[in-house]
């Protein structure tokens, strides 16, 4: 059927507005990246970059107020908006599932949180019987270590971390080729962050599945991902190996995310505080929207849309690149 | 739990305490008694006058007619009524509460289920033609004044075109020579109402155990069979006839009721639903790509219902207390129409008796939904 080697997914030029009463904001412009199957891909920037916003592409999950203007995105080479309603219903959480944002609210608070699993395995019949749904629920709480006894519990008798738990067995309840995290652990506490984040790689490694991070937090993503791309006012800016991009950022947005972020086995530094705020998106500036807070901003820079400069699968688009091994594409 | 039930009773003891006394208080206030009516007969000589004072009691100073009624309540004597003398009080309401109750717990059920599935609808699909005539015919009949409307309910379907009886609770013409009491027809027809809803709740059980998702196929046809059976079993028993003159009596005034309230419960349910369709939980139902009719009822509605299901009883309350009304326009022999009768003649122990019932019907009905809650939301526990 498909190739292996084919990437699982590929967003291709997506653009998406918003339509509201301030006007047209431009949550998500011209995005591209690819993912291959089994890898994890990490996708950072701060509040309001339009991290979510591609998540809920992927998953066709928008407002009414929400518009594709432009670009497609391929799940094993089908474009999920030319399909219909019902076969985009029978593609998610069985082809892609999600960890949400907010898991506090994500369990619907009257029914008994193993239900709120097996609805989803008898939705899409992954099991024959009633009996086949519970076992897999118990294998998924054990899984992401939880007593498979809890699934009888409601939702408010679990802790935050429980609760998050219980949510990533939900996303890994149809064997999804790949899990959306939208920042899976932002709402715990670090401890818990940190050895959930853990058991998530190892899981995504054991059954060989493709996870595509969202988070701000950007010593998080460096953990468990293979790749990261770096959005900044709904584009994305720089993509490569997730060890590239951060030993040698190219960008100087990714340079100020992480001088702004403390590093735990790195030198001793003070926090830099990146000035400014990001932009309007309902009306952007124009050339490189990072321009009115970047240090080395020129003319350029404040007219153009900068070029991508590359080095292999590492690219960035800037016209003053820090890391000068990137060279533009002829 | 127990204890939480214990400390309610308690309450409404309390409260119903506080009912009969202010009633009667009340009552006693108004000019004049029972015995005016005689007592004005100029003919009269005075000593009869007397007499007839004593008779009903109503010679006592009105502390002492509040004890000896207090007393006599407690003891669940609630006396004769003075306008159907000599029967009983408790045999005029035993006759009358369930006429009441069966119209009243009908038109709720129905406006209920009409209101929730339209508030819900016009939620999910906001906007367009649908959503604006639902808000705005409902909106207009739930301000309508409810006399005017039950009169020209009458006046169109009664009158004009005359497919229901104008009123009143049976037809003559029909029970003439009928060898049974409408009162054991009636009776029948609630057991056998009472019979099929055990029956519809035990079928439910007991599909329920199977699980995934048998329900509406397998559980239509067995409830239509039951219903079924209950009416060819009405249609043998030779009393059928009777029984349908009253279910004919009840349409107008159960339609009219539904349509002045089912307005209410769709406009809470349409903003009940607003807000939980925006919950996480929503959002995540459709992302696990369960159907859209699945995520409307079992996880948006379900959860839009909790604050609607407080509503009920306050409708169900105010339906009782607007029974005076359309019992009156509908001439429906009920608790409502007895009452007014009831004040009327000042016939005080009807008078108290019927405001007692209605009381303990209004406190049980916030019992029962407090108890309701317990079993719709699960974060909830009283101890």
């Amino acid at each position: 059927m498909t190739d292996r080697s084919d990437p699982l997914l590929t967003v291709d030029g997506l653009s998406l507005s918003y339509q509201t009463r301030q006007g047209e904001v431009q949550a998500i412009r011209n995005v591209s990246f690819e993912l291959a199957r089994g890898s994890a891909l990490g996708l950072v920037g701060e509040s309001g970059c339009g991290k979510t916003s591609v998540a809920n592409c992927l998953m066709r999950l928008l407002p009414d107020n929400a518009r594709l203007s432009a670009g497609r995105v391929l799940l094993d080479g089908q474009d999920v908006f030319l399909l219909t309603e019902e076969e985009m219903r029978l593609q998610r959480w069985r082809r892609i599932s999600m960890v949400f944002q907010a898991a506090m609210n994500v369990l619907n608070p009257v029914y008994r949180v193993g239900q709120q699993i097996i609805e989803a395995i008898e939705t899409h019949n992954v099991e024959p019987t009633d009996t086949a749904a519970r076992e897999r629920v118990a294998r998924l709480f054990r899984m992401v270590g939880l007593d498979p006894q809890l699934m009888e519990r409601y939702p408010h008798e679990f802790s935050g971390g429980m609760r998050q738990r219980a949510v990533i067995a939900m996303a890994l309840s149809c064997d999804p080729d790949l899990m959306i995290a939208d920042e899976p652990t932002t709402a715990l506490d670090v401890i818990v962050q940190d050895r959930i984040l853990r058991e998530l790689k190892a899981i995504q490694q054991q059954l060989a599945m493709s996870i595509i991070y969202i988070s701000h937090d950007i010593g998080a993503v460096a953990e468990v991902t293979d790749v990261v791309g770096v959005m900044y006012a709904g584009r994305l800016v720089e993509m490569g190996d997730t060890a590239d991009v951060f030993q040698t950022p190219a960008h100087p947005y990714t340079a100020a995310l992480m001088s702004s972020f403390p590093s735990i086995s790195g030198e001793r530094r003070p926090l830099t505080n990146l000035p400014g705020e990001p932009p309007n998106l309902s009306d952007p500036p124009p050339g490189c929207p990072f321009h009115p807070r970047c240090a080395y901003a020129t003319d350029v820079c404040r007219t153009e849309y900068p070029p991508q400069v590359k080095s292999g699968s590492h690219w960035a688009a800037c016209w003053h690149p820090l890391d000068v091994t990137l060279v533009p594409q002829s | 739990m127990t204890g939480y039930l214990v400390r309610r009773t308690g309450q409404m003891v309390l409260t119903l305490f506080l009912i009969i006394t202010f009633t009667f208080f009340l009552v006693q206030a108004q000019p004049g008694d029972y015995a005016s009516f005689y007592v004005l007969n100029p003919d009269l000589p005075p000593e009869v006058k007397d007499q007839i004072r004593a008779a009903f009691g109503l010679d006592k100073p009105a502390w002492q007619q509040y004890l000896i009624h207090l007393k006599n309540t407690l003891t669940g004597n609630l006396g004769v009524s003075f306008g159907n003398f000599p029967r009983p009080v408790l045999d005029v309401l035993a006759e009358r509460v369930p006429r009441t109750l069966v119209l009243f717990l009908t038109a709720t059920a129905v406006s209920f289920y009409i209101g929730f599935f339209l508030g819900k609808a016009i939620a999910w699909r906001r906007g367009g033609l649908f959503e604006y005539g639902a808000t705005i015919s409902g909106a207009m009949l739930f301000t309508a004044f409810t006399p005017a409307f039950a009169l020209m309910m009458i006046w169109v379907f009664a009158f004009r075109l005359g497919w229901f009886p104008v009123g009143k609770f049976l037809d003559p013409l029909v029970w003439r020579g009928a060898d049974v009491s409408a009162n054991y027809v009636f009776g029948n027809m609630l057991l056998s109402a009472a019979a099929f809803i055990t029956f519809a709740l035990l079928v439910m059980l007991f599909l329920k155990r199977f699980g995934r998702r048998v329900p509406s196929v397998v559980a239509l046809p067995i409830l239509l069979g039951g219903a079924l059976v209950i009416v060819v079993a009405w249609t043998l028993s030779g009393i059928g006839g009777l029984a349908l003159d009253i279910v004919k009596h009840m349409v107008l005034p159960v339609a009219t009721l539904t349509l002045i309230s089912f307005a209410g419960t769709m406009l809470l349910t349409r903003n009940s639903m607003l807000e939980t369709i925006r919950e996480d939980y929503v959002m995540a139902a459709r992302a696990k790509g369960l159907p859209d009719k699945q995520v409307r009822d079992r996880h948006a509605a379900r959860n839009a219902m909790l604050p609607i299901v407080t509503s009920l009883v306050y409708s169900l309350i105010f339906a009782i207390d607007g029974s005076v009304i359309i019992e009156s326009v509908f001439s429906w022999p009920g608790t409502g129409l007895t009452l007014l009768e009831a004040v009327r003649s000042e016939d005080l122990p009807l008078v108290m008796g019927a405001m007692l019932f209605i009381g303990t019907l209004s406190l049980l009905a916030h019992v029962i939904v407090d108890v309701l809650y317990v079993y719709l939301d699960p974060r909830i526990r009283y101890q």
